[in-house]
């Protein structure tokens, strides 16, 4: 096992090596940012020449690549073009523990909700719950999460409020600009009431698919010979489902779950930009359309890395709760 | 006949299935007695009910879609089928036990065998792991696994099929049952294997007394094993008798169709195919009227197409259903 997960992680490093080419390449793609200031009558060109130079963009892409890589070794990711002034790794910084506190939390409350009600559903196969339960899984998965949103805000911003005449809870933002600074207590609980309804709104869209998930994972389980054989030796119900049946079913949902993890660094760009959070899924996208590459490789890197690096989790996981499977 | 205490008595027993395309009498009617430490062979082709009333005996008829729609199964004098869920699940794996046709997915592939074996047993008594691990090493040890210890920790997909229906025995005999049901526990071996473990179940009932009823369409299998024989055609027993007599003399055409079927190699060899009963099994969902047999019986009559025969005692211990029982 050990030998594995050595041999594994080498087998990262080329990977990740390939992916930086591409994703550099595809991005070389876009056109140079500078070039359009030539229009720009207030702008000397020799200024514009001296900035296409100090950003490598009168270089070939791969020898651009060179250049911002001798960096990335050294752990210069190189300057924000969005922000001017600030190192890309500067802005990632900024937008990452947002991103990850939303998307963390999120993703923790629809697992926590998901698996016992796809457990339930299973179960109860066809019974009143079960279809209650699926028809809200099916709405969550098919309403957009704009649409949810700002329904969310109407109704909690705009028609509920506190009787101090503020909305009971803020429509947008992370934090109440001042309270930076305040003791931890006060500014957790400042924090959770920004966090509601994203929060709400996301997993509300994604847990439905793992409560389908664990569903279906169930239904198959609970047909199988082993289970009738628990039923026959006297073990109480309760327990052929939480023991004889789950241990089975969750052998799929593990896998699905250490699979999902880099998604949390990824945000969601759209119930960003709704509630007007600046985390990682809403920079990206800028970065993406304004050309700037140092900030967005950060980004994509990271997204890369987490998906490799779970995929080994998910098959380190997937050993561990299955005995039949053994790497060696 | 049998001066031996009535241990399990199914009086009229009726298990229907309650399918979208209609209502399946896969029980209908079964009478049954099995005498303490008796020997019962219930046996008939794919479809005759012999599944179904094991498991209408130990209530794990999968409900929905099949339920028991009547008659008693009486154990030790009380009806089985008036007890709580609770009672029931205490004498399953401890009273009554069960094996069952298909051993590769009957374990749980997820915990060891020692721990599936330990568990029937600490359900049904009170004792503690360490007995428990030296009692399931002993149960082990009787259904002859080489090596008991070695084997406790290993999982199902370490072993062969063989291996697996003995550690199924284990299993079942491991809170010494009064009966044990036998659900085509051979039928997927190999056939050294079958007899090995046909062996084995002779032994250990010679060893520990209690009763079995082996279900099987093999007539080989009850041959050697059975006291008593129960023949079972669509949903009904058509004939019971003890095996000498079954063999000897067959009253019920059916049976004699059966017998007939089977190769005898003491015969000169010819070159006439095996005689084989005409027809097909009926469909559950469009029985014959009068007698279920009478499309496929040679002897039938206008009386077999419009009545259905009771089963009548011929001589003491045989009992038919049959209005032209074949004369001994």
């Amino acid at each position: 096992m050990r030998d594995y997960i050595i041999r594994r992680v080498l087998g990262m490093i080329p990977l990740i090596l390939i992916v930086m080419i591409v994703s550099f390449g595809i991005f070389s793609l876009v056109p140079n940012p500078f070039a359009a200031l030539i229009e720009n009558p207030r702008i000397k060109k020799a200024d514009i020449q001296r900035l296409i130079k100090a950003w490598g963009f009168d270089l070939p892409w791969y020898l651009r690549f060179f250049k911002w890589f001798s960096g990335v070794i050294r752990g210069d990711w190189g300057p924000s073009l969005l922000y001017p002034g600030s190192t890309a790794r500067d802005v990632i910084s900024r937008a990452l523990p947002v991103t990850v506190r939303l998307m963390g939390i999120e993703f923790l409350v629809s697992i926590a909700i998901a698996l016992p009600i796809g457990i339930i559903s299973a179960v109860k196969q066809y019974s009143v719950t079960d279809y209650v339960v699926t028809v809200i899984s099916f709405l969550g998965m098919s309403m957009p999460t704009f649409w949810f949103g700002l329904l969310m805000m109407m109704l909690f911003s705009v028609v509920l409020k506190r009787p101090s005449g503020m909305p009971l809870l803020p429509a947008g933002g992370f934090i109440t600009p001042g309270l930076e600074e305040a003791p931890f207590w006060a500014k957790l609980g400042d924090r959770a009431q920004y966090l509601v309804m994203p929060v709400v709104v996301l997993a509300f869209s994604s847990l439905g698919g793992y409560a389908r998930y664990m569903r279906s994972s169930m239904l198959e389980v609970i047909r199988q010979d082993y289970i009738r054989t628990a039923r026959a030796k006297g073990v109480p119900e309760r327990s052929v489902i939480y023991k004889h049946a789950l241990r089975n079913a969750m052998i799929p949902i593990v896998t699905l779950i250490a699979l999902s993890v880099p998604g949390i660094v990824g945000g969601a760009a759209i119930t960003e930009t709704i509630f007007n959070i600046p985390g990682m899924g809403s920079l990206i996208i800028q970065a993406e359309t304004k050309a700037d590459y140092p900030t967005a490789m950060i980004g994509l890197m990271l997204s890369s890395v987490l998906v490799i690096a779970f995929n080994l989790v998910a098959d380190i996981v997937y050993a561990w709760v299955d005995p039949r499977i053994k790497y060696s | 006949m049998d001066n031996r205490e009535v241990l399990v008595d199914i009086k009229n027993l009726r298990t229907f299935f309650y399918t979208e395309d209609g209502v399946v009498p896969a029980v209908d009617g079964i009478d049954l007695s099995i005498h303490r430490g008796e020997v019962v062979g219930l046996v008939g082709e794919s479809g005759c009910g012999k599944s179904v009333t094991a498991l209408s005996i130990m209530r794990l008829i999968p409900n929905p879609p099949g339920k028991i729609i009547g008659g008693e199964i009486f154990f030790h004098g009380k009806d089985l089928l008036k007890k709580n869920e609770e009672e029931m699940r205490m004498i399953r794996g401890d009273k009554i036990s069960m094996i069952f046709q298909e051993p590769m997915t009957s374990l749980n592939p997820v915990y060891t065998v020692g721990d599936q074996i330990s568990e029937a047993i600490t359900l049904h008594q009170k004792i503690d792991d360490v007995e428990a691990k030296r009692r399931t090493v002993e149960m082990l040890h009787l259904v002859g696994i080489p090596e008991p210890e070695r084997r406790y920790s290993q999982y199902p997909h370490e072993m062969s099929g063989g291996m697996r229906q003995r550690v199924m025995i284990a299993m079942a005999l491991s809170s010494n049952p009064e009966l044990l049901i036998s659900d085509e526990a051979t039928t997927a071996l190999d056939v050294t294997i079958q007899a090995q473990i046909l062996d084995l179940m002779r032994g250990l009932q010679k060893k520990l007394g209690m009763a079995i009823l082996i279900i099987t369409h093999n007539l080989a299998v009850v041959a050697e094993m059975a006291e008593t024989i129960a023949i079972a055609y669509a949903g009904k027993i058509v004939e019971n008798a003890s095996a000498k007599e079954i063999f000897k003399s067959p009253r019920h055409p059916y049976t004699y169709g059966l017998l007939a079927s089977i190769p005898k190699f003491t015969e000169k060899k010819t070159n006439e195919p095996l005689p084989a009963i005409e027809g097909m099994v009926p469909s559950p969902y469009h029985m014959p009227k009068g007698c279920r047999f009478n499309p496929r019986c040679p002897f039938a009559t206008e009386k077999c197409r419009e009545e259905e025969p009771e089963i009548l005692e011929l001589t003491p211990g045989h009992l038919v259903r049959c209005f032209h029982p074949i004369e001994s």
